[in-house]
């Protein structure tokens, strides 16, 4: 017989992560599945449906060359939630990687990372995003390398406190008595341990993710037409807001309710894992 | 039988008169009861102790005579402030008691005082908020009352934030605010706690002048018995929120009735010791 | 206080030498492309040599770091790869509208956000509150660009009360002038609002729940006076020191808002900078926009210290 005792699911508590989620969710899904549930290829030309307002066949209308808005969006998530995921990647790997370092070894190595990344975050994102982009060149995958390089420090800053919380417990002492390797220790011991925080700060970097990546394409510097990005769509639809002002309203709306759903998502589990708010 | 309780005599009412007061807190497990049923009286001119270990409802019954329960706190029964009610009327006819009849010296001087302010200020603003003066005059009487607190050189030391004060001296300038306008009733939290006995024995002997020199009656909380018997003339110990027993200092001391008191004075003999030397 | 000062004007000059060191490697970590861009793709071999030569392109990177660093210390910008105009004065001439623009978005920011925030926390847990809070997390969550295209759909496209972009200096114009910004202020004004409203009233709930209100309030003083007088001010030093890294993402976010509106200020010079491949005029640019940032941190740094008298005579 099982001695847990079952709490009723605290609704309250759950309330953003169950909202945000579903968001998240909904668009993770339409993403995946853009192929199968999109209506139309987000590339066929209609010269005969061109700038036509929403309507039965064309639930949120057609774009200047008669292409179907709603496909084109859902195809945007696409490319929208695969920038994001990566660009979180590489800023939590690497980010990781450079603060647990830096809290494990202390000193020099300590003072020297971190102070880089205290520079590194002092640059406004956008700026630092664009001017990588520069040397980069354009393309969606450099928009996704530029994006992570600017989440590094984020990451590195939060590693790098949890790690050293988790370096004063007991169990870490100990392994370094017993002469483990400083390799085993980062990835067995304390590896485990900083992770939870650093996936609820995965979630807030990925909504930003999104809005740097269409704030990219929407200068011309991510995502090339004719694929479709919310940003570059949201830039083209700007030349026809007056005709056609769906063009401009959809996208915009798309990059903002994803950046609403994981911004809830993170406040969400932020608040459920603190213990501070949990009496409440 | 009713003890002899000689500030009654001659009193037309008690300048405090608290009955059946409850505090309640909703917490996701339930109701969390933290002042229950608490009946005390202050008379004119009295010392009164409230006495009893750590979250025992010292401070939350203190804040419901002020009406500065903390947020969500819900308050029950009666209070009455020199047989005025003071549950049930309106924030701007409390706020025009607060400070000026009725004062409070809180537990924390350190984190009572405003950082950002100088102390002087600080401590003239019973005066900016209930009577119309300039601010030269307000001035001078705030020099005054840091004087009448021992705190030397007051004409520059008014310039200084709480942080250039001494623990002693804020718990002093914290004092001072709560006399400023010679309220009937002077409730202190705790104002000695974690200072020196020295410095502690001197404000003791301040509180005590000042109930004999303007007349107010003194609310005093503490969990510590030797200044109980030192200063109270009449003492309430609570448990758990409620009152276990109340009376004269000396006889509490002598023949307590409750339990609870009797052990709290044997987990702490050296009252006895202390209580003989004096007299 | 001096001590203060100048350690932080050390780690100001440090951080200014790395992050322009930053900058340039990332402006170069593609070796050739300034050339390749500036001469079009079918440029011969020997045409790409004569450019990097021509400009010191080929000789190895520490040494054209070290020379732009010395020739931007003494104000001398270099000259623009495309059209061979100094870059120095043409900054000096945008720098202005980007201040404007910034300053303004900052001021609107800031007046939303402070009476919001403290007004959220003084209802705290209650339905002004909540309210407040889900327009913290529905602005939060506009692109600055977006909410710019509605503003023009809306005011310019619809009641035609505003012009669609340009720029008219305020000396020659000022209700022009005005005209002109509303937009662009709006649009990134309203954007960062959202964080500022959080951590006002974050900060003030944290301020209004301390012992020093309670004493405020047990001296009977008003609700106006505890919060104006004895709360606001002790809950700046949390807000100014998080209002400045949000003035230095409005600084950054510029370039995308100017690119709409047709402001010339810095931020549309980085992009000139970009699509040209201008490398000069992008790296002074980005420089410029980086020295602002670190610069108004560099001063609230000093300020914050000023807010909190402890920090004052510590330092004394
Ligand atoms: N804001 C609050 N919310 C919920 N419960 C509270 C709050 N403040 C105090 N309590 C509870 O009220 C009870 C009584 O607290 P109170 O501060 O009155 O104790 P006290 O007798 O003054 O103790 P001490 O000697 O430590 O000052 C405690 O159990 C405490 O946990
Ligand atoms: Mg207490």
């Amino acid at each position: 017989m099982s001695t847990a005792i079952r709490k009723p699911f605290n609704w309250r508590r759950w309330r953003l992560v169950v909202t945000g989620g579903a968001i998240v969710g909904t668009i993770l899904l339409l993403a995946i599945l853009a192929p199968w549930v999109a209506p139309y290829s987000p590339f066929d030309l209609n010269v005969a449906q061109m700038l036509k307002g929403p309507s039965a066949t064309h639930l949120l209308g057609t774009d200047e060359l008669g292409r179907d808005v709603l496909s084109r969006v859902i195809h945007a998530a696409r490319l929208s939630m695969m920038v994001a995921v990566l660009a979180s990647l590489v800023g939590l790997v690497f980010g990781t990687l450079i603060g647990t370092l830096a809290a494990y070894f202390g000193g020099i190595v300590d003072l020297i990372l971190m102070r880089l990344m205290e520079i590194l975050f002092s640059f406004p994102a956008i700026l630092l995003a664009i001017v990588l982009m520069a040397s980069l060149g354009t393309s969606i995958f450099n928009a996704m390398i530029a994006i992570g390089i600017i989440f590094i420090p984020g990451f590195a800053r939060l590693a790098r406190a949890t790690a050293e919380s988790v370096l004063r417990q007991q169990y870490v002492e100990q392994a370094r008595a017993i002469g483990m390797s400083h390799t085993r220790i980062l990835v067995r011991e304390i590896l485990p341990n900083i992770l939870a925080p650093l996936l609820v700060e995965a979630a807030v970097a990925f909504s930003y993710a999104v809005l740097l990546e269409s704030a990219l394409s929407f200068l011309g510097l991510g995502a090339q037409p004719p694929d479709p990005s919310w940003g570059n769509m949201l830039n083209t639809g700007r030349g026809f807001m007056g005709v056609a002002p769906w063009l401009s309203i959809v996208p915009g709306a798309a990059i903002f309710l994803t950046v609403f759903g994981f911004n809830m998502l993170g406040d969400g589990l932020r608040d459920a894992f603190d213990p501070q708010l949990r009496d409440e | 039988m009713r003890e002899y309780r000689p500030h009654a005599q001659g009193a037309a009412r008690p300048a405090l008169a608290i009955r059946e007061l409850t505090v309640d807190f909703q917490r996701r497990s339930g109701l969390l009861r933290t002042v229950d049923k608490v009946s005390l009286d202050v008379w004119p001119k009295e010392i009164v102790g409230v006495i009893g270990e750590s979250g025992s409802g010292k401070t939350m019954t203190a804040l419901s005579a002020m009406r500065l329960l903390p947020h969500g706190a819900k308050i029950g029964g009666a209070i009455a402030l020199g047989g005025r009610d003071l549950v049930n009327i309106g924030e701007s006819e409390m706020r025009a008691l607060r400070g000026d009849r009725i004062a409070l010296i809180p537990q924390d001087a350190m984190q009572s005082l405003n950082p950002t302010m100088r102390v002087g200020r600080q401590v003239g603003e019973p005066y900016e908020f209930h009577r119309k003066q300039s601010y030269g005059a307000i001035w001078s009487k705030v020099v005054e009352l840091l004087r009448a607190v021992k705190i030397a050189d007051p004409e520059t030391r008014v310039r200084d934030y709480p942080h250039q004060f001494s623990g002693g001296m804020q718990q002093r300038a914290m004092i001072a605010m709560g006399l400023a306008l010679d309220p009937e009733l002077i409730i202190a939290d705790e104002p000695t706690t974690a200072l020196d006995v020295t410095v502690q024995a001197r404000i003791l002997k301040l509180l005590r002048d000042i109930r004999d020199e303007r007349g107010s009656a003194i609310l005093f909380i503490t969990h510590e018995l030797g200044i109980v018997a030192e200063l109270c003339d009449w003492v309430y110990v609570m448990k758990d929120g409620k009152v276990v027993e109340d009376g004269p200092v000396k006889r509490i001391f002598e023949a307590p009735k409750a339990d609870y008191t009797r052990m709290l004075l044997e987990a702490t003999p050296s009252i006895h010791r202390r209580k003989g030397a004096k007299r | 206080m001096r001590g203060l000062i100048l350690s932080r004007l050390a780690a100001f000059a440090l951080t200014l030498i790395v992050a322009s060191s930053i900058l340039f490697v990332a402006v170069n970590v593609v070796p050739g492309s300034a050339a390749r861009s500036a001469l079009g793709i079918d440029a011969t071999p020997q045409a790409l040599a004569r450019f990097e030569a021509q400009h010191g392109l080929d000789r190895p990177l520490v040494v054209q770091y070290a020379e732009w660093l010395g020739k931007t210390f003494t104000g001398d910008f270099g000259k623009s790869f495309q059209n061979g105009v100094d870059v120095g004065p043409e900054l000096l001439r945008r720098l202005p509208v980007t201040l404007e623009l910034a300053i303004f978005a900052f001021i609107i920011a800031n007046l939303i956000a402070l009476p919001l925030g403290a007004f959220a926390a003084m209802r705290h847990q209650r339905a002004a509150d909540k309210g407040i809070s889900l327009l913290a997390s529905l602005l939060g969550a506009v692109p600055n660009f977006w909410l710019a295209t509605l503003l023009v759909m809306v005011l310019t496209l619809h009641f035609r009360l505003l012009p669609p972009g340009g720029y008219t200096p305020f000396t020659v114009n000022p209700v022009m002038n005005l005209k002109q910004m509303i937009m662009p202020a709006l649009s990134l004004g309203i954007v960062s609002s959202a964080l500022l409203i959080r951590i006002m009233r974050t900060a003030m709930i944290e301020v209004l729940s301390s012992d020093y209100i309670r004493t405020a309030r047990a001296k009977g003083a008003k609700e106006g006076v505890v919060v104006m007088r004895h709360a606001i001010r002790n809950a700046m030093t949390p807000y100014v020191n998080v209002a400045a890294v949000e003035f230095g993402f409005l600084f950054g976010s510029v370039v995308v808002i100017e690119d709409i509106f047709l402001l010339p200020g810095i931020g549309s010079f980085v992009l000139v900078g970009i699509i040209n491949r201008d490398y000069p005029v992008l790296l002074a640019s980005a420089l410029t926009i980086t020295l602002v940032v670190l610069i108004i941190n560099l001063i609230v740094d000093i300020v914050v210290g000023r807010l909190d008298p402890r920090r004052v005579t510590r330092h004394q």
